[in-house]
């Protein structure tokens, strides 16, 4: 009983660091410490908001930096995320995933080698990371889909993982940088998708023979 | 029967009303959709891009005050010049490994710095994703659908690959 309680109550090294460092950070004692010692800093790290500098400056200001200026620019992001969200919310009502399904389902096995059965899988998994892997899991459990094909369909998963999503929520921060339309970096991705794919279907045709 | 309807008339109620939403939530307007939709991208806001965003912003704080953002620049300018990008384009690839959200934060807090350009972002966006979440996809993706361990260094590869090769496709469509 005694060694439980000599357990619980043991420091462990690590707690007396980040006790030091924590202080160090909220007392403001580094404020202005120079020679990058200034990163023990509160203030230093939560940065300053953008300020009006022009016109063209959005609500999120320029010359902000840390914390303070990566929340604004953050909070900025959430109208094109929520749009996105909900025009694909729209689509995925009217059975625009399940005619993408369809289309898809012929050509899965020239192009990637995985049956059409994993056409639902596919499609979820370019909306939800999760809900791919937990469909493909049920492919496999199944026995739809052997184990070389359970690689090739994971390969194709792992690589730009909920693509569509990810594309459109956090990406979208970057849409108006681009210097080229916003469609050619998602048919990149897409491409190379399908190429990665294929890379697995290679390497389990030469070392994966047993499995087949 | 109607003995029971009525001894049961405020479960009825109930049911009635129960079976008025179900049908309401079983059809649902256009705008319902929308904005069910728009709810799901709001929580994907909160929950993940402002604190990843957020981070991201921080790390690179840390790195442009230490110093070690400008020394990175230099030590990984000749590997990135190969996709035509700066040094600093490094952070952008390291920091999508964790998180996709948090890649787009550095590069923002990047272009800002001044580190990358408009075309640096272009070249560099598929990579992000390609390489994207990497560390959670090992388990939430490859884990959950049951893939050996033992393949998860050539499913890693692959995405190495897939961006080293996007970054070069972006590289010539940008030139």
């Amino acid at each position: 009983m005694d060694k439980v309680k000599e357990t619980l109550n043991k420091v462990p090294l690590s707690g007396y660091i980040v006790l030091v460092i924590a202080i160090a950070i909220f007392s403001g004692l580094f404020a202005n410490a120079g020679h990058g010692l200034n990163i023990f800093d509160f203030d230093t790290l939560n940065g300053k908001f953008g300020t009006m500098k022009s016109a063209k400056a959005t609500f999120s200001g320029q010359g902000g930096s840390g914390a303070r200026d990566g929340f604004l620019f953050a909070f900025g992001l959430a109208p094109g995320v929520m749009l996105a969200m909900g025009l694909i919310e729209v689509v995925e009502h009217y059975g625009g995933l399940k005619a993408a399904q369809k289309l898809m389902t012929p050509i899965l096995r020239p192009i990637l080698g995985i049956p059409g059965i994993c056409g639902i899988a596919l499609v979820s998994s370019l909306q939800s990371t999760d809900a791919g892997a937990g469909m493909t899991r049920q492919l496999h459990l199944e026995k739809q889909i052997t184990d070389n094909e359970l690689l090739i369909f994971s390969a194709f998963q792992f690589t730009a993982g909920g693509l569509i999503t990810n594309y459109l929520s956090s990406g979208s921060a970057l849409f108006g940088f681009l210097t080229v339309p916003i469609s050619i970096p998602l048919a990149v991705l897409f491409v190379m998708k399908i190429f990665g794919a294929n890379m697995m279907r290679a390497y389990v045709k030469i070392f994966c023979k047993e499995a087949a | 029967m109607s003995e029971e309807k009525i001894n049961h008339a405020p479960e009825d109620a109930a049911a009635a009303a129960e079976a008025e939403l179900n049908a309401k939530l079983a059809k649902p307007s256009l705008m319902d959709i929308f904005v069910r939709g728009a709810r799901k991208g709001w929580n994907i806001a909160i929950d993940n891009i402002i604190p990843n965003v957020l981070m991201a912003y921080v790390c690179i704080k840390i790195l442009n005050v230490t110093g070690l953002l400008t020394l990175a620049g230099k030590f990984f300018a000749p590997v990135m010049a190969i996709w035509g990008l700066p040094g600093e384009a490094i952070m952008v690839l390291f920091s999508a490994l964790m998180s996709m959200g948090g890649a787009v934060g550095v590069c923002m807090a990047l272009y800002n710095d001044g580190g990358i350009d408009e075309r640096s972002i272009t070249i560099v966006i598929p990579a992000i994703y390609l390489l994207g979440s990497k560390i959670q996809y090992l388990g939430r993706l490859l884990g959950t659908a049951g893939v050996p361990s033992r393949h998860y260094p050539i499913l890693l590869s692959i995405s190495f690959l897939n961006a080293g090769i996007a970054m070069f496709i972006m590289k010539i469509l940008t030139m």
